[in-house]
């Protein structure tokens, strides 16, 4: 049970995360692209919870931002015109899942004042909204590279390990080719040679494939170590006895010895693919605006101004935080459940 | 002997592979540099054609990669359409820029982890050890583009550091003296993310082989011996410790090139990284490859090296591969 | 006039090389020219010293391993693949008893799955079908039923080689090849699995080909006994001859098993 207790605050903090990007529909007051040319880099609004005669109600308020004149950037409340908050609105459409499509959101407020709650960016889009549809983006592409990966290696592993003799050679050989290639350097090569200007759905796609290309190898090979003893097991030759096939040997029972390897890499490679997809976003190659992704929502701190004055901006920076470090932690726990130590790769 | 020979002979062929792999990449790929000048219609399609063909951008694969090899055997590896001049000339100094800031933060990286890693281990779960454990797993978790972000608004903010760059501007006309001090403070705010980045692992992975080598028996029978244990920590765990470490080495070493990549764009650093990116955006595909397969030589230059030193210092290893 | 043997073996042949490609390699004969037959109902003992062949040929038998050379004939008709090289046909007919007990019966699966397996794999029967089978096997070899559910590791050396056994007669075999299948036992526990065996062999009209080192308990179980040395069938009789002439026994077995104890070390019986 002493085991377990680790697992639990990592894994509901990541299934936290990702339930709450995937439903960014309903959590997210505006759509990723709705702009107010009025309000760039807006800080994040103060909430009222009294009016401006002093009474206290439980449900808050908003003012109406007013841009100070001759002062770029500074904004000043208006408090003549407040706004109560409205919960469990109807809005604009959204779709969760690809399945469920809603219109209902948690929070919003009617116009002309705006619900800022981490602030605007340059071209005033609301920063939370813009956090959680990116959120969604970076962690599935992290999510599904990881998949395609691990997916990749267990195939190759297994065929490799299984059949011995010159298809073993040549993934081999392939094996230490990628892991002879620097990790960041085999990712930018593949991205540079696949098309610069693609659509955010197809660049999409892309990442993931790219990015389960290049970490195939590592899996495969701990696989393919696995397989081999597995195969000289005297309960898969008796079942090869009994007259099982190579692909029911494998399924049943050399493949099950590896599922819990799979799920530890798969726990290392995911906080790294959403790192290198938020990389290779900070520095255009990734998906492009106006679709948001936490890479490219802090390439904006290349700027002086922004880096400097707008602290809301680090929002995405934050998350990423929280969210490598319950992935590490849930790493960490699985392979101490594993094999009693946890080791760093 | 033979060993080593045959891992040299398989460094040597996993780099043709690699060069190979770059080469049907570009293959592949679709766009060429040219791409954007057919779009500007001041030029003429005859021109960019002919453009390619004095590029050689016509020939067949085989014929583009033997010229390449060719090139690479006369130092130049390839031609950069963007700079119109031989990638090698373009690779060699920001190489070396790249190379400066690396091997001053793996150096002081090692410097700091070895040292603290060892203590922790000594000391375990005292006060030290946790303190070292808590730390670098915050390290740990805090991906490298926040640490680059974070240092460079401290520098802009606080204006110690400066806010980027080699070299201050007019640095020409210093003096010799005055010129190493100006990198120096350049260097540091670099410098400083890469150590942070790569500390946390190689403390934890010291420390983990320290610890190793204290719980086997030997040194366990040691400490009932009587032998003091500054002596057992030196003398009798620390070569023990010293396998897994000296992968962990080679693998520094092997990402001299390739670690500093997102450091050096945030810090503006001219090294090989932004050369990298430029190339890619730009579609000079040359220079890629050459950025690629440089980065590759000194990763497997690495592996190998780790095994070189394996074998000196382990003798078990010596024993098996040797015999 | 040629009588039809149940299981007749005829010139099998297997050598190995030993050393990768690039070594000098050198070649062992596993099995050299071996003719055996065994007819329905009879229980032959095959004696040898480790590394004689022993477990070659009871893997080419079952079609884990493919002779260079010869034939194998199982009531008249060839097992071997007619195009391919030397293929041997796995038949439901010929089941191995392996040494190892809790290596042959996979840890992850429980005692009914275990049972369940060879028909699972065959695709015979329905779910209800596999079941009852398996249970029915469970009965016959003298596990209780409740056991069902255990793993492998929850039950004794000589609880397991039952197990083992059980599957085996799952596919209603009607050959059982025993390798080395007693060793590592307690005598009493031998003494009861013998028993079972010699049961099942009433019941089911089974023929057994004990493969074991052990000439006392060939000589008690089997008609007849043959000795393998080094890939050759040297001799065959009934037990009585071997007890009567100890010197043989003592000659091909005792002071030979010292002397090429390194000769047997390089073949893989």
């Amino acid at each position: 049970m002493s085991k377990g207790k680790h697992f639990v605050v990592p894994m509901v903090c990541v299934a936290a995360v990702h339930l709450v990007t995937f439903l960014s529909g309903f959590f997210a007051p505006y759509d990723y692209s709705e702009q107010d040319r009025h309000l760039p880099y807006a800080p994040p609004s103060t909430l009222h919870f009294r009016d401006a005669q002093g009474t206290w109600h439980w449900r808050p308020s908003v003012c109406a931002l007013v841009e100070r004149p001759e002062q770029f950037g500074v904004y000043e409340e208006d408090r003549t015109r407040c706004f109560p908050l409205a919960f469990f609105t109807r809005g604009y459409r959204y779709s969760a899942f690809w399945l469920i499509q809603s219109d209902r959101h948690l929070l919003a407020v009617t116009p002309p004042a705006k619900i800022f709650l981490l602030g605007s960016d340059g071209y005033g889009r609301d920063e939370l909204s813009r956090l959680l549809y990116g959120g969604r983006l970076s962690l599935c592409a992290g999510l599904l590279a990881a998949a395609s990966s691990v997916g990749l290696g267990l195939l190759l592993g297994t065929v490799a390990g299984y059949y011995g003799g010159w298809c073993d050679a040549i993934v081999m050989r392939c094996v230490e080719l990628f892991l002879a290639l620097p990790w960041l350097y085999l990712l930018f090569a593949l991205r540079a040679f696949l098309p610069l200007h693609v659509s955010p759905s197809q660049a999409f796609l892309l990442l993931i494939a790219v990015l389960g290309i290049v970490g195939w190898a590592r899996p495969a090979r701990l696989i393919r170590g696995i397989v081999l003893s597995e195969k000289e097991r005297t309960y898969v030759l008796a079942a090869r006895m009994f007259g099982g096939s190579d692909f029911y040997l494998m399924h049943q029972h050399i493949a099950p010895r590896t599922y819990g390897l799979l799920l530890t890499q798969a726990a290392l490679l995911v906080p790294q693919y959403i790192l290198a997809e938020v990389t290779l976003s900070f520095l255009g190659l990734g998906v492009a605006e106006p679709v948001p992704s936490w890479g490219n929502m802090l390439a904006a701190l290349q700027q002086y101004d922004v880096l400097v004055s707008y602290w809301w901006i680090w929002a995405p920076g934050f998350a990423l935080f929280l969210v490598c470090i319950n992935y590490w932690r849930l790493a960490s726990a699985m392979q101490v459940a594993a094999e009693g130590t946890a080791h760093w790769q | 002997m033979k060993y080593l020979a045959h891992r040299v002979l398989q460094s040597f062929f996993l780099l043709v592979g690699v060069s190979v792999l770059s080469f049907i990449f570009v293959e592949l790929s679709p766009g060429n540099y040219f791409d954007e000048m057919r779009l500007d219609p001041r030029i003429s399609s005859e021109t960019v054609s002919r453009l390619r063909m004095q590029y050689g951008l016509d020939r067949p694969l085989p014929v583009r990669y033997a010229r390449w090899l060719d090139s690479v055997a006369k130092g130049q590896f390839g031609f950069s359409f963007a700079y119109n001049a031989p990638v090698a000339s373009l690779l060699w100094p920001r190489a070396r820029n790249t190379l400066v800031l690396t091997g001053s933060a793996t150096l002081l990286a090692w410097m700091i982890a070895l040292p603290l890693g060892i203590l922790s281990a000594a000391r375990r779960n005292g006060l030290v050890d946790h303190a070292t454990l808590l730390f670098t797993a915050l390290l740990l978790a805090i991906p490298d583009l926040l640490l680059a972000l974070g240092l460079l608004l401290f520098a802009v903010r606080t204006a110690l550091l400066p806010a980027g760059g080699m070299m201050a501007v007019g640095s020409e006309e210093m003096g010799a003296w005055d010129q190493t001090k100006n990198l120096a403070i350049h260097m540091i705010g670099p410098v400083l993310v890469l150590v942070l980045a790569c500390l946390p692992t190689l403390v934890r992975h010291t420390r983990a082989a320290m610890v190793d080598a204290l719980n086997l028996p030997f040194a366990r029978a040691a400490r009932t011996h009587g032998i003091s244990p500054r002596r057992i920590l030196f003398r009798h765990a620390f070569p023990v410790a010293l396998n897994p470490l000296i992968s962990l080495f080679a693998l520094s070493i092997g990402s001299l090139l390739s670690a500093s990549l997102l450091t050096e764009v945030v810090f503006s650093w001219p090294g090989l990284g932004p050369l990298l990116l430029e190339a890619i955006l730009g579609r000079d595909f040359y220079v890629v490859t050459g950025a690629v397969v440089l980065a590759s030589v000194f990763l497997v230059c690495g592996t190998l090296l780790g095994d070189f030193l394996l074998i000196a210092v382990d003798p078990r290893i010596r024993m098996e591969k040797l015999a | 006039m040629p009588e039809t043997h149940l299981l007749e073996v005829r010139g099998l042949t297997k050598t190995r090389t030993q050393g990768r490609w690039w070594q000098r390699q050198f070649e062992v004969c596993a099995l050299d020219n071996v003719d055996l037959t065994l007819d329905a109902g009879q229980t032959l003992a095959l004696v040898g010293q480790s590394g004689a062949g022993k477990t070659t040929l009871a893997m080419c038998l079952v079609g884990l391993e493919q002779p260079d050379d010869g034939d194998i004939l199982f009531d008249g008709k060839s097992l071997l693949e007619p195009d391919r090289k030397r293929r041997v046909r796995p038949r439901q007919d010929i089941q191995l008893i392996f040494q190892d007990s809790s290596g042959a019966l996979s840890p992850h699966m429980s005692a009914a799955q275990i049972l369940e397996e060879p028909l699972l794999i065959r695709r015979q029967g329905n779910r209800e079908d596999r079941r009852e089978r398996a249970l029915g096997a469970m009965q016959q070899v003298g596990l209780p039923l409740s056991w069902k559910n255990r793993r492998p590791h929850e039950l004794s050396g000589g609880q397991r080689q039952r197990l083992a056994i059980a599957r085996a007669l799952v596919t209603e075999p009607r050959v059982l090849i025993l390798d080395e299948a007693l060793a590592g036992l307690d005598l009493s526990v031998q003494g009861q699995i013998v028993n079972l065996l010699i049961d099942l062999q009433i019941e089911r009209s089974l023929s057994y080909l004990y493969i074991t080192h052990d000439v006392e308990l060939a000589a008690r179980v089997a008609d007849e006994v043959a000795i393998l040395y080094q890939g050759r069938i040297v001799r065959r009789a009934p037990p009585e001859t071997f007890m009567a002439n100890a010197r043989l026994a003592s000659t091909v077995l005792g002071r030979s098993d010292a002397s090429d104890l390194s000769l047997g070390a390089h073949m893989g019986a």
